[in-house]
């Protein structure tokens, strides 16, 4: 079937940002490297024809190996909290048990993709992190202080996964000072 | 067509929209190059030899 799709021209359909999916290994960050620097640039897309010509070449959650962190962020933003538009940002953040958030990653990235967020501009990026007993999700923002767009990429997120329990939001600043003790500065 | 919404400047696709492509492209974009380094999060299921990097053949 691919050799018939190659004959024919696709009309492509541009994204309005382009992203790049990165992947970094827990495991071998706690193993003494800099953080970040087991980080690793899987590709940048620019169009819907590329996002599922990559997406369905890459792992869902549930199959990633624990460890892992599977970025996907706007071209030009390193998931990192040193990136200058990170740095004064922070996170809404869902659990899921390991291996249940397959469904929820899809429509979070096409949600951000699709701009689909009133205050879409506010997003950097989304993040799933594979862990022993649970996938996290998370969306990374530019402006913590910015509390009404927070909110509102908070509440519209739910809405797109239909998720119904209380949601928090953690600035990034408080998570480097605090680490696992930082507290939500939002819900919704 | 309901590719563009209603907005002048973004280009927003519903989910419904998005999805419509997803059994369309499973190949892997041209040039895309499968290092050795990221073959941990590739599913090999759709990769044909022809995209594996061979970086000591010469």
């Amino acid at each position: 079937s691919s050799k018939l799709s190659k004959g024919l021209v696709h009309q492509t359909h541009p994204l309005e940002n382009s992203w790049t999916f990165w992947f970094d290994n827990y495991s071998a960050k706690s193993k003494q490297a800099d953080w970040g620097s087991t980080m690793r640039l899987i590709y940048t897309f620019t169009t819907v024809e590329e996002f599922w010509s990559v997406y369905n070449n890459i792992h869902h959650p549930s199959k990633l190996s624990i460890g892992t962190d599977l970025h996907c962020f706007k071209y030009n933003i390193e998931p990192k909290w040193e990136d200058p538009v990170c740095a004064n940002g922070g996170k809404w953040t869902i659990t899921y048990g390991r291996g249940k958030s397959d469904t929820c990653w899809l429509y979070t990235l096409l949600a951000m993709i699709g701009e689909q967020f009133d205050h879409g501009d506010e997003i950097c990026g989304a993040v799933v992190n594979v862990r022993n007993r649970q996938d996290k999700i998370s969306i990374w923002t530019k402006n913590a202080s910015n509390e009404a767009a927070q909110l509102s990429i908070g509440k519209q997120w739910k809405e797109f996964l239909d998720y119904s329990d209380t949601i928090g939001f953690i600035f990034h600043d408080d998570a480097k000072k605090l680490d696992r003790a930082a507290k939500s500065r939002y819900t919704t | 067509d309901d590719k563009y919404g209603t907005g002048n400047m973004a280009k927003k696709y519903s989910r419904d929209f998005l999805l419509k492509f997803a059994d369309q492209f499973i190949d892997l974009p041209e040039g895309f190059e499968v290092k050795s380094d990221i073959a941990d999060v590739l599913s090999n299921a759709n990769i044909s030899s022809p995209h594996l990097v061979e970086r000591d053949s010469f």
